[in-house]
This record gives C-alpha cells, structure tokens and sequence, in this order.
C-alpha cells in the first residue's frame, strides 16, 4: 500500500520534470533567427503549464482526495486562467498580423 | 440585532433611539461598540476624503510636469483643503481602529507585547501615510502663486509618503499575523492569519512606484495601485467584519472565546 | 415550536449536505483555512499574469527581443528544482500519515535544501542579468520579469518558515499534528504550481 503510494507520487514527479523538459524543448532551440510571435507554441506550453499546475494540485496536493467542490474550484480557476491568457494573446495576435 | 439574549436580564425597548440607549446604560460591550463604530465612521469618512474631495485616490499622473501639477492644486482646490481640514481634525480617530486591534491581540493567547508592538507600529505609520500627505497636499493648494518646481516637490513629496512609505506597515501585519496564528484563543480564523500575508506582499508591490513614472508598475498603475488596492480593501473589510464578531463573541475571559453570541456562553439557560 | 421547525428543516438538510460532499473518506488536506489562502494568492497572481499577458499583447513582438536575454537554462534549472522539492514534500505528508516521522523530517530538511538552491540560482540570475546590464526599468518585459520573479521568491522566502513550523511539528512526539503538516505543505505546492507558470509565462511561450 505504502510503496503503491510512494511509487505513484515518483511516477508523478517524473511525468510533471518530463512535461517541463518537453515544453523546454518546445520552446527552445529551433529558432536560427530572433524570436518571433508564434501561437502554436504559445497554446502548447500555456496548456501544458496548466496542465503540470493541475496535476500538482491533484496529486501532491492530494485535491484528488479531496471533496468534489474542492476539485471543481481548482480546475475552474486553472480553465479560466488559461482561457483568458491565450484569448488575451489571440487578440493581441490578431492586430499585429 | 445580536442583544436578543442579554434582553432576558433587563428589558429592551423598541425603535432605535431607545435601543441606543438601552446599550449605553446596560450593555457591557458598549466601549468596545463605541470604538468600533469610531472605526468605521474613520475608514467611511477617509474614503470620501481621499476618493471624492481631494482626488488622491485614484492618484493622479506621476508623469506630469510641473505647470501640469501646478493646474491640478487649482482644479482641485477647495476639495483639498476641506478635505484634509477634515483629516486634521479626526486623524486622532487612528487610535480607536489601533486600541481595537490591540485589544484583539490582547484578547489572544499570545504576549501582550505583540499588541503593544503592533500598537507603536501603526502609530508610527500614520504620520507619514498619511499626515505628511495631508500637509504636503495642503501646502501646495495654499500657496498657488509658489514656484512650479516647489509645487511639483510637493506633490511628489505628498504622494510617495502616501503609496511608498509602505515598511511600517509591513511589520505590523506581520506582527498581527504571527500573534493570529499562535493564538490559541481562536480569537481570529486561522484563514484571516494566512490573508495577512497577502495584505504584506501588496507592502512589496508598490515597491517599484518609487521607479516607474508611467505604467502598470507606478503609483496609479493597475498593479502598483490598483491590485494592490482591492487587495488591501477586501482585507480591510475582512478585518473590520471579524472584529465586529470579535466583540460580539467576547465573553471577557481569558480562555478561547465562543463560537456564537458571548450572551449564550454567560447564560445558557438564556 | 421553534426547536420543532428547526428539527424538521436540519434533519434532510444535513442528510442532503453529507450526500453532496461525496463521500465516505474525502477531506480537504489541512486547514480548509490554507487553501482559501491558496485559492486567494491564484486569483491575485492571476492577475498579475493577465496584466502582463495584455502588455505584452498590445506590445505586439516587442517583449521578444528582450525574452531573448533570459537564460532557458536558468529557467529549466529552477523549475526542476521546485518540481523536486514538491515531491519530497508530497513525500513527508505520506511518511509522516504512516508513523514514519524521521523520513518525513528528512524530506521536509531536502524540501527546504531545494528552496535554498532555487534562491540561490534566482540571485545567481539576477546578478547574471545586472551585470549585463538588464535592470528592472531597462525595458517592460525585464520589468515584469523582475516583478514576478521577486513576489514569487518572497512566497519561497516565507515558505522556509512554514517549512521549520512543518519540521517542529514532526520533531516532537507530543506534537506531530498530520493536520499541520499537510497544511505547510499545500502552501509549499502553492510556490511549485505558481512557478510552473511564471517559467512558462516569461521564458518559453512567445
């Protein structure tokens, strides 16, 4: 029981230092010239952000465990959060194209 | 409103003169009353002053130059002495919102010496927070024929005393703060303590007003000034609200106080 | 009368309530105290990042030249780090549930052994920036990044002390409150879930 539980808390720290090396890898590297506006990237590592922020409150948190209103909260903070920041950079996007 | 119990000792009159005075003559809490409504009379009448009358808050433009400064003392004139007329005359009126928090902390489990730490603190403060400003301001608006470069040394005086002098106020929640999550007299909820540490990060925030003449991050800029601000004002609401339940729940012990009305705890076959 | 209504209007009232939490075995971890800190500080932060999200959007591509400046590996390094530090502490709140208090007191001591080495690159950072000239009022961009970066460090800087609250609780056998110690450590997750942003907001997305 104990060893299950510690086993799934290193699957979770080794998937969120995965999740950061892949957005790291996103974001990193395939630039030759200066930086430019690119939303795909943007989206991917906004959502993954959110989604690494998710999973820390759900799992180290232990949220999961937690009353279901407690969870709904959370996950409607991080959805709003996200929403707002890429349509935010949507229309920013929008006015310099 | 809550005096429904105590009523059963001596009978409480109707209508809301006479309930005034059936508190003054038998409610034991009327001081505490008394100064709560101290309190709330000072917090109300400051934001008219601030807000309506002298137009510091929200702050004008930190970027303007001085005949720009000069044109502002004249358009707001006659609110910025009737205004800070008003805060000279009740400034005083500080002390009742300190005594009744360090009544609080006093109240607590903790050392009396976080209360009278928190007390000189916040007394501290309110001479540049707010008395500075109010002469600077003053200055400026009585002597309108004064070089434009004196004026502007004013204005900007007034203004960083009022959003920058921000380290004494800093220390005060903190020493609140540590006093409310110590305590084991329930005196405060532990949620209160922890939404201290907001109100001291804002401390932080304005900060950088101190750097930025224009933008988010000066002292009208949506992060320096007014996250900042709404923080601060639901603290400050948080805080006059659970004081109001403070006194309510005080049964003058020395022990946790109740949960409910302190009434039902003395008399409970009330 | 009254006690009658009262009895008649709780009794399905509570059923009702006990239904909707759920469930037999669910509770908050903590004080349900700390997570209205928790939820409270994600609201103020999140404004903060919708500000800059609307400066940079209405600056058009000029936050990127400046974005260029920042060291991903410093970035990487440091979300790495907190990550790691989540993890013992998630790792303590688990020992400490099974009696297992002197691991847990060891990984709450590595917890804070990694908020340590997370400043101390953060200074390293800033002084790396400084010395090449990026100041908080050099451009808007390393205006935000200074600002974000420094209110974050503060909550890791207050952290320590609620780390040595959470490490007294479990040195002393009369103290030992589970209920603490979980609570010390949502405000810690709290630092690891609000970085994870701040990196993505200021080093990777463009």
């Amino acid at each position: 029981m104990q060893t299950a539980g510690d086993k799934r808390l290193s699957i979770v720290w080794i998937v969120l230092s995965g999740v950061t090396l892949v957005s790291w890898w996103i974001g990193f590297d395939h630039h030759t010239g200066p930086l430019r506006l690119n939303a795909p990237i943007t989206f991917g590592v906004l959502s993954l952000a959110a989604l690494k922020s998710r999973i820390i409150i759900q799992e180290f948190m232990e949220a999961r465990r937690a009353p279901r209103l407690l969870r709904r909260i959370t996950d409607a903070w991080l959805l709003l959060l996200l929403l707002s920041l890429l349509g935010i950079y949507s229309i920013g996007m929008g006015f310099h194209l | 409103m809550s005096a429904s119990i105590a009523a059963a000792v001596t009978p409480r009159p109707s209508g809301l003169p006479g309930r005034i005075a059936w508190h003054w003559r038998h409610d034991p809490k009327a001081e505490l009353w008394i100064i709560w409504y101290a309190m709330v009379f000072f917090y109300i009448l400051f934001g008219i002053v601030f807000v309506l009358l002298t137009h510091v808050i929200p702050p004008p433009q930190p970027y303007w130059d001085p005949p720009r400064v000069v044109q502002w003392f004249n358009d707001h004139h006659y609110g910025l002495l009737s205004g800070f007329g008003i805060i000279f005359l009740v400034t005083g009126l500080v002390a009742a919102c300190n005594a009744l928090i360090g009544y609080s902390i006093w109240r607590m489990s903790v050392s009396p010496a976080f209360a009278y730490s928190y007390i000189a603190i916040y007394s501290l403060s309110a001479t540049p927070g707010l008395l500075l400003t109010a002469i600077a301001l003053t200055v400026g608006a009585m002597r309108p024929e004064r070089n434009p470069d004196l004026i502007y040394w004013l204005y900007d005086m007034a203004i960083m005393c009022f959003d920058g002098t921000m380290g004494v106020f800093l220390i005060g929640t903190l020493v609140w703060m540590i006093a409310i999550l110590i305590d084991k007299n329930n005196v405060f909820p532990k949620w209160f303590g922890y939404l201290n540490i907001c109100n001291l990060i804002t401390e932080f925030v304005v900060a950088p007003a101190w750097v930025f003449k224009s933008g988010v991050f000066s002292w009208n800029g949506t992060i320096a000034f007014w996250i900042d601000t709404v923080v601060f004002a639901i603290f400050t609401v948080a805080f006059i609200t659970l004081l109001k339940r403070v006194i309510v729940r005080d049964d003058f012990g020395t022990g946790p106080l109740p949960d409910g009305d302190a009434r039902t705890a003395i008399h409970p076959e009330a | 009368m009254r006690p009658m209504s009262n009895a008649a209007m709780n009794a399905p009232g509570s059923a009702e309530a006990n239904s909707s939490l759920g469930n037999a075995g669910l509770r908050i971890p903590g004080q349900p105290d700390m997570w209205a800190f928790v939820m409270f500080e994600a609201l103020i932060f999140s404004s903060y990042f919708i500000v800059y999200m609307i400066r940079r959007a209405m600056a058009g591509d000029h936050f990127l030249p400046a974005q260029e400046h920042l060291s991903q590996g410093f970035g990487v390094a440091n979300t790495l780090i907190l990550l790691l530090s989540s993890w013992f502490m998630a790792g303590s709140v688990r020992s400490a549930r099974e009696g297992k208090y002197d691991i847990a007191l060891r990984q709450v001591l590595l917890t804070a052994a990694c908020g340590l080495l997370f400043v101390g690159l953060k200074l390293l950072e800033w002084s790396d920036k400084i010395g090449e000239g990026l100041t908080l009022s050099t451009n808007e961009f390393f205006s935000f990044y200074y600002f974000l970066t420094a209110i974050h460090v503060l909550h890791v800087l207050f952290g320590f002390v609620v780390l040595a609250v959470a490490a007294r609780e479990l040195r002393s056998p009369p103290r030992r409150s589970q209920e603490i110690v979980e609570t010390c450590a949502t405000y810690w997750h709290m630092i690891d879930f609000l970085w994870v942003i701040i990196f993505a907001l200021l080093y990777v997305m463009r």
